[in-house]
């Protein structure tokens, strides 16, 4: 095979005055605009693009399209480019993919004369002995690995993504596509089309009939004229429920590739059809082409496919193709002709000679065999709608069946008729896809409780009166009576898929999953129908009684990049968050939100507190505002405590249990006024317990009459802690008494604090002193914190983060949800079982908690190592002895600085749980260590005098 | 006649290389993997699914136990549902000392399985990384480290720099959004060929006698004495089961499916605490490889890793809602392809080629349903969640314990439906939320 | 995507929604045996058919609602109604 740049074509679709330069494995080529990379490669006469997978035999162009298989190339940093379809750039640096040392000269080459031991799944049948060997067995297999290269180094470039709406999107842009979208269009919907190919106009763009010609000219001044937004280059990849559309633009004009979102309210799938390969020996040598490359070569790109050509063809495409070699100067030695009994049996010849070897034994000398033997319907968006497509023998291909009613085909894929039949089948589903689509609008519309009122009734479903498309009649053409490559990407030959059957794996998945085959990278598009049809041979059966494989999305591949887009996972932060990034702010992660960890000495924040005072912004704190004069009952029913008597001005601590009675959630509660209460919740479960109000609300409790609004972020939150925090206090608020009788443990007042009104505090003492939990309205926070800093200067206030008062909230023992208790931990292990009333009529969880009350359950208790400088791990594990028998773990631990001791919580076996307990405790390293349980959960003041003064 | 015929047959040959040699010289076929047989009417034991649960457990049935006159029933064909969909990771890191033990057997069994079987299912032990994000999923992964170590499993965390030594591809600096914090490492997790297993068993069990039967449909479980309708329900026995090819008598009927557990059980009259929901999978086109381990991320939801053909293989966690569609959606592709361009930038040029789905039976606590039921005879290997492929092995061995002998192993006492009516549940919720 | 349909935000993509499972009523705390209360926490129907169960529209009204879908072909069945019965344990 020779080819060669000729003279201009009509059809082209080169600029011959646009010289582009590039290389190709490092030497330099040139092509024209309007070339894709394997026409410019053609075009200079090279032959060899790519290495077959497993016996690394040299492989040509086969389709020159997106989908053959022969032309993956690597282009920079982009690995499997599909150089049949990638348009040719300027400076490009091409290389192949599975080639060593180079395409021309392969090593690996040497694995064709090993083919016969080399079945499709001979790895699973060796080399299991010796198993140590194994690794490296696997080694070598993995270098056979095809493919290209990926530079770690590549940015994620962000891609921005598109949502749409459009009342009809049409995938693929041939004539029935074009008529479909331009009829649509016109009976007033709104329309995309979408061409996977670089321009619209199907298969009319490289046939050289005038007619056809003609026809091209006068569609494309249409869709010029029209409302349709035509995309080219870009392929509807895959249809899900309900009609959303992912679409891949691959020429946007900034990203490399574009994800289109679309919610089509019909979908026109008119993809054409996909020529398919025979099978026979020797049938992916470099010079086998099909039909369409031949056609395509010559009239897009004005590229001579070969010198001297035998043709078989079994139908109108080979037929053209005949023509369109004859025009560049090809010389025909024969057309061998499958309607009438004509084969080919095999190929023989060296280097540039493609010999075709005919049925009865004779060889023709050639340097090129075009082969046109029948087509493959691409099925795959019907298939993505639950369509399971049905084999005609006839027309020796699938048609579709039975699609929803908002999926409809046209075009080839919906049957056969000359140019002027498929374009009125394609405008009469055009009409049919508006009047459908119409019809959706109207019913998504009118179900809206609170849309705008919609005119009229519901149209009635339109029916499908189109006139159908007629089958032509075409041979099965499948194989040959010999041997050939089904699975080029693969290297699966109809062989392999034989003996696959004959061993048992004789339905389409098993033998695809044992074989590969179709798994390759054009996932069938080539391949499926003459893998069925091999199996079929072998099971003696017809391709019907053997059926087909589910293809499934993306019908074209898309890149990670253009379905990652932007990362929308914002990152939450206070009001004061400027001030801690100004203050030398360590930050930590937690959830959404970054927090203070601390801004220095964490030992030192907390020493700061119990002995001046503290400031921490707590603002991540859940906080749901609840107003109505059932807000006690739904207290009561939430929390596993009492709450109906609880006064206005008063706070109380509650603890949740979900239906199974594990802890859900705690916090703080405080009444703000009659009808009025604040709830406080972990950071963490701010979103879910809010649900989970919601849902008891308005599922189990829709007579209440409670509103719920969650004003976490509407807050700032500051919790001013230390045995100075009155004296602070006093000098930021107004109109609230401090003092300890009138504002006392655990009731909450609303005050004037820095000139800000509207704040509301409580006293609560997580860090286990004296202190204030003042709520700020969010946009003043940052004010109010600057407030509280200049005013204690001289109090000695300082900041600490959520490494201090984790560390003081353990040294006062209160434990953490989620940390402390975990997805099975119910409320009684917590250690605040007497919190638990079960003489309430009915709460969350009630009766298993009060099961729970006859169990004997892990408790959550406070363990101090005997070696006071040993700090357990947080997870460390409590063991029996010097056995492995768990017995329990370490689930909180830090080194006290107000102790000088390490101290902990844990989860222990119920008969541990006594203060004075011996334990031994697993670390990290190995060595086992002694604890003891102490009696209460508090290290440090647990009498809690200093929180109460 | 034929399933005589069937049960006498002569060893079929072994697969070694210098079989392969042989064959390939003289241009021999290989037998069936496994024989077509009639359906008899009555077998000692009926096990329903013929994926690699029920394949493990008609096996272990035969192998350990002698029992031969088994048949596997399966719908479609053999490893048709999740065995074929999964991605077939196996570890043993799990968060409680049941799961360890548990996991630890079925790697060991993993370990043995290309001898014992005489087919190579490619076990590659390439090390598996579970990322920790946070402080709270660091604790988590050394809450886990610790309790394999002391069920004598190997694993350990790391931190950032060795992280990047095992895999050089991902982005252990602190500029991403989830910035890795460190991972528990387990070097002896890594991914087996799945398809090789499913036939790897059958092959076996086909040798001692037992029958696979494909495209036969469960459409009944035929019971007597039980407090339902029909004879079915608690305690009552089963009888045997109906199928679209005919009613077949069996003392002995085994539930090993997943998907349709549900609905196979409510044939018996035993309700299950499973919902089922879809989980999706995908898979890259082949590049050179460059990912060495198994990598996995629970805060963003996704595991990855590349087959020897150079492809990578993601997963996520199930589809949230219900469902018994395995079509797939968009929104997963897309959060998948986020994460993992969060974990590895430079792939974003990798183009995803193909994804689907397979059906999971998700259990309130993550942890399988396995042993007896209400109804005598009537025992179940369901509830697999996310995690069944890697456990296949000893589900079958345990399963087919418990059939044969009538007592539960100790391995799957925890995981008893009886633990469902008394409240004790398996505490591996924290860890398995994307367990993989 | 699926389209689900609020009852007061019209169809939006599921993805704006969160799933709230099989509808299922509430049995009396006070007089519940473990095993009804627990084939509440745990048991489902689990249907490959119409299933009525529970949404929640997050992004949107912020009210729970149950419909009918076939969870085997994922088709809704009209109409939404508001706040059914609780779908478990969290």
């Amino acid at each position: 095979m020779t080819m060669s740049r000729q003279g201009v074509q009509p059809t082209e679709v080169i600029d011959r005055a646009a010289k582009l330069r590039f290389r190709w494995n490092g030497k330099r080529f040139s092509g024209f605009e309007g070339d894709t990379i394997a026409s410019a490669l053609a075009a200079s006469g090279e032959q060899i693009f790519s290495r077959s997978m497993k016996y690394h035999r040299p492989r040509g162009i086969l389709t020159a399209d997106y989908w053959d298989p022969n032309l993956m190339v690597q282009v920079g940093d982009d690995p499997n480019v599909r150089a049949g379809h990638r348009l040719l750039e300027s400076g490009m640096d091409v290389r192949s993919q599975n080639a060593w040392p180079s395409l021309n000269r392969d090593i690996k080459a040497a694995n064709g004369l090993l083919g016969r031991f080399l079945t499709a799944g001979f790895y699973y049948k060796t080399f299991m002995r010796p198993q140590w060997l194994w690794p490296t067995y696997e080694r070598v297999l993995a270098t056979f690995a095809p493919g290209g290269k990926i530079d770690l180094d590549t940015p994620h470039a962000y891609h921005d993504k598109r949502y749409t709406h459009p009342d009809v999107v049409v995938a693929g842009a041939g004539p029935a596509g074009i008529e479909a979208a331009l009829a649509a269009s016109s009976a007033g919907a709104s329309v995309m089309l979408v061409s996977h190919e670089h321009s619209v106009g199907g298969h009319l763009r490289y046939s050289s009939a005038a007619a056809d010609q003609a026809a091209l000219a006068e569609l494309r001044t249409a869709l010029d004229a029209s409302d349709v937004e035509v995309l080219t280059d870009s392929t509807v990849t895959g249809r899900y429920e309900d009609n959303w559309l992912g679409i891949v633009q691959r020429n946007h004009p900034i990203a490399v590739e574009r994800l289109i979102k679309a919610r089509a309210k019909t979908l026109v799938a008119a993809p054409g059809l996909i020529e398919r390969p025979y099978v026979f020996e020797g049938n992916d040598r470099p010079g086998v082409i099909t039909s369409g490359a031949a056609r395509r070569l010559v009239n897009l790109w004005g590229v001579k496919p070969g010198e001297r050509a035998v043709v078989f063809s079994a139908n109108a495409e080979g037929d053209a193709a005949v023509a369109d070699l004859e025009r560049v100067g090809t010389e025909i030695a024969a057309v061998i002709d499958g309607r009438t009994g004509g084969s080919i049996s095999s190929t023989r010849g060296s280097s540039r000679a493609v010999d075709a070897v005919v049925a009865d034994g004779a060889s023709i000398g050639a340097d090129l065999l075009v082969v046109a033997a029948g087509w493959t319907a691409p099925t795959s968006l019907l298939n993505m709608a639950g369509d399971r497509p049905v084999y005609d023998p006839a027309a020796a291909r699938f048609f579709p069946s039975d699609p929803p009613s908002n999926v409809l085909a046209t075009g080839g894929l919906a049957g056969d008729a000359d140019l002027d039949g498929l374009r009125q089948h394609g405008a009469a589903t055009g009409r049919l896809a508006a009047a459908r689509a119409a019809a959706v609008r109207h019913r998504l519309q009118s179900r809206t409780a609170r849309a705008l009122p919609v005119d009229g009734d519901e149209p009635a479903p339109a029916p499908d009166e189109r006139a159908p498309l007629g089958r032509d009649p075409h041979p099965e053409l499948y194989r040959a009576d010999t041997h050939g490559m089904v699975d080029m990407s693969e290297d699966i030959s109809s062989k392999d898929l034989v003996a696959a059957a004959h061993e048992g794996y004789d339905s389409v998945e098993l033998a695809k999953r044992y074989t590969t085959a179709t798994m390759g990278p054009s996932q069938g598009k080539l391949e499926t129908v003459n893998t069925v049809a091999a199996i079929a041979e072998a099971r003696g059966e017809t391709i019907s009684q053997v059926g087909t494989t589910v293809w499934r999305p993306p019908y074209a591949p898309l890149t990670l990049g253009a379905l990652a887009g932007r990362m929308f996972e914002p990152v939450r932060v206070s009001s004061i968050h400027p001030w801690h990034e100004a203050n030398n702010v360590s930050i930590i992660q937690a959830g959404q939100w970054l927090r203070p960890d601390h801004y220095g000495d964490p030992a030192a924040e907390v020493r700061n507190v119990r002995r001046n005072v503290g400031l921490i912004d707590v603002t991540p704190l859940g906080k749901l505002d609840l107003r109505g004069p059932d807000v006690g009952k739904l207290l009561s029913l939430l929390y596993v405590n009492k709450w109906m008597k609880l006064g206005v001005g008063r706070v109380r601590y509650g603890m949740m249990c979900a239906e199974d009675g594990v802890v859900l959630d705690d916090g703080v509660t405080g009444r703000l006024g009659e009808d009025h209460y604040m709830m406080s919740t972990t950071s963490s479960g701010a979103g879910g317990v809010w649900e989970w109000v919601e849902n008891w609300l308005q599922t189990e409790r829709p007579d209440w009459q409670v509103h719920v609004t969650p004003v976490t972020t509407a807050y700032a939150s500051i919790n001013v802690a230390g045995p100075k925090s009155r004296e602070l206090m006093s000098r930021v608020c107004e109109g609230v008494d401090l003092d300890a009788e009138a504002f006392p443990y655990m009731t909450v007042h609303q005050a004037t604090v820095a000139g800000v009104a509207g704040c509301f505090m409580w006293r609560i003492g997580f860090t286990g002193e004296l202190s204030f939990e003042l709520h700020v309205p969010a946009g003043h926070g940052l004010h109010v914190w600057e407030a509280l800093m200049d005013s204690g200067s001289d109090l000695g206030v300082a900041p600490f983060g959520l490494e201090g008062q984790r560390i003081m909230r353990l040294e006062k023992g209160h434990f953490i949800v989620g940390q402390d208790t975990d997805g099975l931990t119910l409320g009684p292990s917590t250690g605040l079982g007497s919190l638990i009333k079960l003489d309430k009529d009915d709460f969350a969880g009630k009766p298993e908690l009060a099961w729970a009350a006859d169990r004997s359950l892990p408790m959550v208790v406070a363990i101090q190592p005997d070696d006071p400088d040993v700090v357990p791990e947080e997870a460390a594990q409590i063991v029996r002895g010097d056995t492995n028998e768990i017995l329990g773990r370490i689930t909180s631990s830090r080194y006290s600085p107000t102790l000088n001791r390490s101290i902990c919580l844990g989860q222990v076996e119920p008969d541990l749980a006594v203060g004075g307990t011996k334990l031994t405790v697993l670390l990290e390293s190995g060595e086992r260590i002694g604890a003891t349980v102490i009696d209460h959960h508090a290290h440090f003041d647990p009498a809690g005098e200093r929180l109460r003064g | 006649m034929a399933g005589l015929a069937g049960r006498l047959r002569k060893r079929p040959p072994k697969y070694s290389a210098a079989a392969l040699a042989w064959k390939g010289l003289r241009g021999q076929s290989w037998p069936r993997v496994w024989r077509d047989c009639d359906l008899q009417r009555s077998y000692d034991a009926v096990v329903i699914g013929g994926g690699v649960h029920g394949l493990a457990t008609a096996y272990y049935l035969a192998r350990n136990h002698g029992m031969t006159n088994v048949a596997v029933l399966d719908k479609a064909y053999l490893g048709s549902g999740g065995s074929g969909r999964n991605t077939a990771i196996v570890r043993s890191n799990y968060l409680t000392p049941e799961g360890v033990a548990f996991y630890d057997r079925s790697v060991h069994l993993y370990e043995q399985m290309a001898v014992e079987l005489n087919i190579n299912v490619m076990f590659s032990q390439r090390g598996h990384l579970t990322l920790a994000h946070s402080d709270a999923s660091l604790r988590t992964m050394h809450w886990r480290a610790e309790v394999n170590k002391l069920g004598g499993v190997n694993s350990s965390v790391i931190g950032p720099d060795e992280i990047k030594k095992e895999c050089p591809s991902l982005d252990t600096s602190d500029h991403p959004r989830y910035p890795i914090h460190g991972a528990l490492y387990h070097p002896p997790g890594g991914v087996v060929r799945h398809d090789a297993v499913v036939w790897g068993y059958a092959r076996a069990a086909d040798h001692m006698g037992v029958e696979m039967h494909q495209k036969t449909e469960v459409t009944d479980i035929l019971c007597e004495g039980g407090d339902g309708p029909d004879g079915k329900g608690a305690g009552g026995r089963v009888t045997g089961v109906r199928t679209n090819r005919g009613d077949i008598s069996s003392p002995i009927v085994i539930n090993c499916t997943a998907g349709w557990a549900s609905l196979i059980s409510t044939m018996a009259g035993v309700r299950l605490p499973i919902t089922t929901h879809p989980l999706q999978a995908a898979v890259t086109e082949p590049v050179k490889m460059f990912l060495p381990t198994v990598v996995v991320s629970g805060s963003l939801h996704v595991y990855v890793s590349q087959t020897d053909r150079g492809e990578l293989v993601f997963g996520a966690s199930v589809d949230p809602y219900a469902n018994y569609s395995v079509r797939g959606s968009l929104e997963f592709t897309e959060g998948l392809a986020g994460h993992v361009l969060e974990l590895m930038p430079g792939v974003s040029r990798m183009r995803i080629l193909r994804q689907w789905s397979g059906l999971c039976d998700m259990t309130p606590d993550y942890s399988p349903v396995m042993g007896f039921t209400p109804v005598d005879g009537f025992l179940v290997d369901v509830g697999w969640g996310t995690y069944g492929f890697k456990a296949a092995p000893v589900s079958g061995e345990q399963m087919a314990e418990a059939a044969a002998t009538g007592r539960t192993p100790k391995l799957i006492e925890a995981f008893a439906l009886s633990r469902f009516d008394n409240g004790e549940l398996v505490g591996e919720k924290g860890a398995a939320s994307v367990g993989h | 995507m699926l389209l689900v349909l609020c009852p007061n935000c019209g169809p939006r993509n599921s993805t704006d929604l969160r799933y709230g499972g099989e509808s299922h009523a509430r049995p009396d705390p006070n007089t519940a045996s473990p095993a009804e209360w627990r084939a509440y926490l745990y048991l489902r129907d689990n249907p490959a058919g119409w299933l009525r169960e529970n949404w929640y529209c997050a992004s949107g009204c912020r009210r729970w609602f149950s419909i009918e879908r076939n969870t085997a072909t994922n088709e809704f069945r009209d109409p939404p109604l508001p706040g059914d019965k609780r779908g478990g344990a969290a």
